[in-house]
Order: C-alpha cells, then structure tokens, then sequence
C-alpha cells in the first residue's frame, strides 16, 4: 500500500470569516459628518461590554475539558470575570477549542464555529488543539485548529491550569480593548507541507542507540518467556476437549478458525461469563517467529467471575482474506469489539450482523493498525 | 442469532434490526444526540428514534476522539509509553500508567518492590475517589435544575477533587498527567509531608461526603429520575463485558481488587459493595460506597506503608533502556470504570518497542450497553442513563 493511498483527501474549506467583522451599514454611516465621533464612543462602550461578559462555549473533547470544568468551577470560578459557560454556539462569544481535534470531528467544529453571532474569538486551549501534540504525525488528528478556525489566543499546556485558561481569557480581553484581529487561518496544504518536511527531518534525526557515558542499565526480559497464564480447568478443557497437547512458549494456545466459536461456548458454560478483549494483530512476513508467513492473528480473552478470577486466552491464526467466525451470538460486548478490530486491523468477523466501520468515518480507505499503512501519516489536507 | 443462556432484554431487543423493522407506520423522530453536547461527557454521539418522548431505538456512534494512539504506541518505546496513556482515561491517569507498566513488568518478569506497591495502591484509592467525584458532580449537573440549581453539587464536588489534585502535583508536578510509574517501581516518592497532608484531605472528603449522599441519594427528585430508570440486568451485563461499578449494580460480586489481588491488595481487607436493582440509582449507591470504601484503603496504606526503595532497578532514563525479546500478555486491573487492561505483543521489529498494544477500555463496554438500555425511556432519562454509565471518550475512542 502506497503512501498515497492511506492519506484521505479531504476537501479544504476556506474560511470567509477570518476578516475582522464590520456591520454592512458601517462605512456608508462613517461619511456621515460627525457621527463617527458618536459611534467612537459607541465602539468603546460596545467593546467594554464585550470583553466583560465573555461567554465561552465550551468545545471540550478530551483532557482539556475537564480542566476547563475546573476553571469554571469554585477555585478558580471564571463568573468573577462575567464568563460564563454557554452550552450552545448560539449564545457563546468565545469557543474554547479544548481538546484533540480529530479529522472525524473536525466538519462539526467548523460547523459549530460557523452558527456562533458575530463577533466571536477562538482560543485554542493546550497542545492538541494548537499542533496536535504527539498525535499529530497520525492518521486521524487534525495538527492545529488553527487549520480550521481564526485562532486568537493559544494557551500551551498539557492540559494548562485552570489558571493559564484564565491567563489566556484576561489576554483576550487586553486583545478585544486593542482591536487586533486574529490572522487568517493556517493554509491546510501549506501546513501539511510543513509538517511532512519536519516528519523527515525527525526520521533522520532518530537513534536508538545510547550513545557514550549515558549507556545505563538495561532492562532486559529473559529470552524464553514462558506462558504460565493457564488455570487448571481451563488447561483440562482444552487438552481434553481440544486436543491441545503442547502450549507455544510466547503467547496463548493456537485453536483453528473452525474450532474456536465452539471453544468460546464450553468456556461460557464452564464459568468465563465475561468477554475481555478481542486483539487482532497483522503479523508480516518473519515477524514473531522466522519461519512465519504473513497473517492474522486474533486473540480472545475471557474472565471468570469470582475468587481466584483468571482469563481464559486463545488465539486464532488467519491468512491474509481469511476470516473469523463471530462471536456476537454468544456474547453482545463482541459487538464493539470486532467491529473495532475490523476498522483498525482489517479481520473480517464471519456473522457479524453489523460489520462496518466504528472509529473512522465510513467512506476512510485503508486499516491503519495493518503493518504496511505508515505511522507518519498525517491526514492531509484537512478540512 | 443469538444462543442460548440469553438475557430476557437481549432476547427482546436487536440492535441490528432496521428502525422500518420496528414500526412501519409510526411517526418517529430522528434525534442527533452529540457529538457536541455536554451531557455526552465528551464527542459522544447517538441517534435516539422518539416517538413522542419515548425512545424506541438508540444507535450508538463512536470515533469522534478516534486519536491512534495504538499506533502511535507501536512506534514508540516501552519506556515512552506512559505519558501516552495517561490521556486515554483522563480522568484516571493514575491507574491506566498502572495498567501500562504492569503489562511490561509481567513480561520482563520484574519484581515490583514492597513500597512501591503500597504507593501504588495509595495512588489508585486516590485516583479513584477524584475520578467518583468528578462523575457525580457532572452526573448530578446532567440532572439538570432540579438539585439545587444543578450546579450545586458540581461547585462543591469540584472542590473536593482539587484537593486531591493538590496532593499529585505535590508528589509528581502536575495536576494532570503525572508519568509517575515506570517500568518497575515509581518516579516520585512521597515527599516529606504528604502523608499528613493527604490524611488531612481525606477528613475533609470523608466529612462532607454524608452531605452529598443527602443532597443526591436522599433526594426525592433525585431518587425519582433514577429509580427504575435504565435498569441492566446481571445476564446482560455480563454478556456486554461490562466490569465495575455498572456491573455490580446489577448484582455481580466481581472486584479484581479482591478476586484477582494485584499491588498491596493482597495484604488488605477490600469490601465490595454491590447493589441488585440495577439502575441507575443503584450505581450511584456503589459508586457512594466505593468512595468510602476507597478512603478506608486510602487511611489503612498510610498507616502500612512499608520503608524501602520505590523501584526496581536504577530509575530508567533512556527511552531504549528496555528490551523484550517476545511474549504476550494481558493485565487487567480495577480501574474507577471497570477493568482496564492492557494486550501487549513483544518482538517484532524491534526488541524496544511492542508488536501490538491494546488497551481494554471498561468504558467501551458501557456504552455497548446503550441499545439495550435506553428503549423504552424518556429523552430526558437518556441523559441520566449516558451519565450514570459515566464514560469517558478519551479510552472509548483511544
């Protein structure tokens, strides 16, 4: 798989609104003699009310959210400075870019931005919002909002203190009194340039050999880590029932596709009530073991409920367009579950009754946890 | 489709069907709920069908914080993973870094020293009893106006957990994201101290706890808009995967902390609270007796915790300073949702960087609970039953 192929082309939006607002009647009024005197004044009375009664709506998807609930709870309480939080674009003044931007929630932010009254600011509140942070070389992270949106106060942090949102709120207001504006925002395609030509250099500049007197102690696992994960009924069931005579030394039993949906229903029965995980790996060519071929391997867990509670694993191993059968039938939470290691890895889950996309949107190509689809690879343009 | 030991509301309800399927002629309306609303605790979205304001049909959507962070961990060392973590479960960071490292530590087959263990403990009791906290002050805002204004119990529970996010920045330096553990042991060790000043924070949660249990449990209003609101049963719960709070209100005796002991768990008493109704009244219950139950441990670590050093080896400093030849491992711990976990497959590649890495999210499986539960409820019951299964998008969507 190309490069080109796993980047979703998106198409870029411009933003109109990045020009500071000015009311349709306000040059024709300004000929009018002596009225620009008046409205000086009104200006200035229209800006102290502004700036004092900053109405923040709160775009908080992630970590940032919740220092900006702190923010406006008791400590730190923002009403004192006449901001309050509006739950609707509608109401708002100020939108709090809190959070990460994916390119999924993107559209709606642009959306929201859109429907908030003229005039508004935007405040990119931590890393995430103002570069993407350490997601933004990835395939579903927008690196910087200001991307999107006309940015006028960025707030660095990971997540910044309740009082550095307060901090950044103070020097909008300082910003509203001086009526600057905020640029225009980033260009999508020039900032994608930007980005995969610091991915480059980055790429060079690693090393993951310690150099000189910094080599310290290593950590290092002892060669042969055998599986001891393995209760006792668990281990009768599957010698006895399953015919499994000898356990590999780095991972969980190996049960055919054919055989695995009958194992997952004697396991219920006997006690393992509880779905844990279902891990699908895209294993190349020689990786985990020399002699491998490339293929899929899907590993299941379930608990026992309990004292003494342990998991139950197994894994399935599928070539490359084979396919896995369901677990849905016998345990609802499969659900999820498959639907996510589809989206991400690419197994296909035979029976599954709804067997589509769950965390990338439905038309994105390509399964970005398969070996072949690149860690850097940023969504390029966004929207 | 389904076979066999089936719940009776699993047996009724298919979440798959088409909504033409339910009722050809009925007038339904289509509700976009999220991804942008504040009841969704996050990027939350999903399509409530009403027909007047009853819901007949909820369809869950998820990925709105989809942020790769599984890939991001392949790329990375096992050194460099923790800070990664700690945004997943935002509002436990402590116990996903516990997840993490102890993944690592099963496989390097590493000896965690007594101390560091009992500081662990501490940490995870404390992180739990901010994490309830900050779920009931935003699950009594989702009520809305009719506790006290809705933001009364928000003020003051916020309050409570800056506490508490006074004593981490003093251990490690942030509020927020702390990157204390590490592969085998701690970075931080309580500072001189710290001990008294958490006792100190614990009295003053412990004493205004019965005023909250007043304002929210003994609350006629409160009581009516969960009584038998968003009822899960036992069998459904545990078809769904879901751990936790959730799923001892329903009636599970199931806490890893007692049945699977991990950290200093082993050599303390934990009590587990369940409750049999299994709505969402009954997970406000468990989640009140989990915070008492947490600052019992919390005072009983303090008065145990044992002298020695916090890690294992010479704290490691270099992002390449482990390597894992091969070997595959879960480690599931009691996470303030549920059971979090984390899959790990070493080798590959490289010996310093995981093969694969999957985080257990407990918060996943709640929300799979959603096509299930909300039939049947009103619309403003939705927002009481999304809060009382307490998500957090950050580890849903990872």
């Amino acid at each position: 798989m190309a490069v080109s192929d796993t980047r979703r082309v998106l198409p870029v939006v411009r933003d109109e609104s990045a020009l500071p607002y000015e009311h349709p009647l306000y040059r024709s009024l300004l000929g009018v003699p002596g009225l620009s005197v008046a409205t000086a004044v009104l200006d200035q009375l229209l800006e102290w009310g502004a700036r004092n009664s900053l109405w923040v709506f709160p775009m908080a998807t992630s970590c940032c959210g919740i220092e900006l609930m702190s923010a406006a709870a008791s400590r730190v309480d923002l009403d004192r400075m006449g901001t309050i939080v509006r739950a609707t674009p509608r109401q708002a003044d100020v939108m709090v870019i809190a959070g990460t931007i994916t390119t999924k929630m993107a559209p709606r932010v642009k959306a929201l931005w859109d429907q908030m009254p003229e005039p508004k600011w935007a405040v990119a509140m931590g890393s995430c919002a103002i570069s993407g942070d350490f997601y933004r070389n990835l395939y579903p992270v927008v690196p910087g909002i200001d991307t999107i949106l006309p940015v006028d106060v960025y707030i660095p942090g990971c997540p910044p203190n309740p009082e550095a949102l307060m901090h950044g709120l103070l020097r909008l207001q300082e910003k509203i009194k001086a009526r600057t504006g905020a640029p225009a925002p980033r260009d999508p395609v020039l900032a994608a340039a930007q980005l995969a030509a610091a991915i480059a250099v980055s790429s060079n500049d690693r090393s993951d050999e310690p150099v000189g007197e910094e080599q310290e102690l290593l950590v290092q696992a002892p060669d042969e880590v055998p599986f001891t994960e393995i209760a006792s009924d668990y281990d009768t069931i599957l010698r006895e029932q399953f015919a499994v005579g000898e356990f590999p030394a780095d991972g969980a039993p190996i049960i055919p596709a054919a055989r695995h949906h009958e194992l997952a229903r004697t396991l219920r029965a006997s006690g393992y009530r509880q779905l844990v995980y279902i891990v699908a790996t895209h294993c190349k060519a020689k990786a985990l073991g020399k002699t491998s071929p490339e293929r899929y391997e899907v590993a299941y867990g379930l608990r026992s409920l309990g004292k003494g509670s342990n998991v139950a694993s197994w894994r399935v191993q599928l070539e490359p367009g084979a396919s896995v059968p369901s677990l849905v039938g016998l345990f609802a939470g499969a659900d999820f579950q498959e639907r996510e290691q589809f989206d991400l890895v690419g197994v296909r889950f035979d029976g599954h009754p709804d067997l589509r996309r769950i965390m990338l949107a439905d038309d994105y190509e390509g399964h970005p946890l398969h070996k072949d689809f690149p860690a850097d690879a940023p969504c390029a343009p966004w929207r | 489709m389904t076979e066999g030991l089936q719940s009776a509301r699993r047996g009724a309800i298919d979440p798959h069907l088409s909504i033409r399927h339910y009722d050809a002629d009925a007038d339904l309306m289509l509700l976009h709920f999220g991804p942008q609303h504040p009841s969704t605790h996050g990027v939350f979205r999903m399509d409530l069908y009403l027909d007047g304001e009853v819901i007949v049909k909820a369809t869950p959507f998820l990925g709105y914080l989809h942020r790769g962070v599984e890939k991001l961990c392949e790329k990375l060392t096992y050194v460099q993973q923790t800070p990664v973590v700690d945004k997943n479960d935002y509002v436990s960071p402590m116990i996903n870094e516990q997840a993490l490292n102890m993944a690592f530590e099963k496989l390097l087959k590493l000896e965690v020293p007594r101390r560091a263990r009992w500081l662990r403990t501490l940490l995870a009791e404390l992180q739990r009893l901010a994490s309830h906290l900050l779920w009931l002050g935003t699950f009594t805002l989702d009520l809305g106006g009719a506790l006290g204004g809705g933001s009364t119990l928000f003020l003051h529970c916020f309050r409570e957990r800056e506490l508490i996010l006074d004593l981490f920045e003093e251990l490690t330096g942030s509020r927020f994201h702390y990157n204390t553990h590490t592969i085998g042991g701690n970075r931080h060790d309580l500072p001189a101290g710290l001990a008294a000043k958490v006792e100190v924070a614990l009295a003053a949660i412990a004493a205004r706890l019965g005023e909250y249990e007043d304002l929210s449990l003994g609350h006629a209003i409160f009581q009516a808009r969960t009584k038998g609101v968003g009822t899960l049963d036992s069998d459904l719960a545990l078809e769904l995967g879901i751990t936790g709070p959730i799923l001892r209100a329903s009636g599970v005796d199931h806490d890893l902390r007692r049945d699977a002991p991990y950290h200093a768990y082993d050599e303390l008493t934990v009590n587990v609270a369940t409750e049999h109704a299994g709505d969402c009244f009954a997970r406000a219950s468990v989640r009140f007796a989990e915070m008492r139950e947490s600052i019992r441990l919390c005072r009983a670590v303090l008065e145990g915790l044992p002298e020695g050093p916090i890690a294992a080896s010479k704290a490691v400093r270099l992002p390449t300073a482990v390597k894992i030849a091969s070997g595959q491992v879960y480690v599931g711990i009691e996470g303030p949702r549920g059971e979090i976990g984390t899959f790990v497959i070493a080798g590959g590649d490289t010996p310093t960087t995981p093969y694969r890495l999957k985080i257990r999210a407990p918060s996943m499986h709640a929300l799979a609970a959603i096509p299930y539960v909300m039939p049947g409820a009103t619309l403003s019951d939705a927002v009481a039953i999304l809060g009382s299964l307490d998500p957090i998008m950050g580890e849903v969507d990872r």
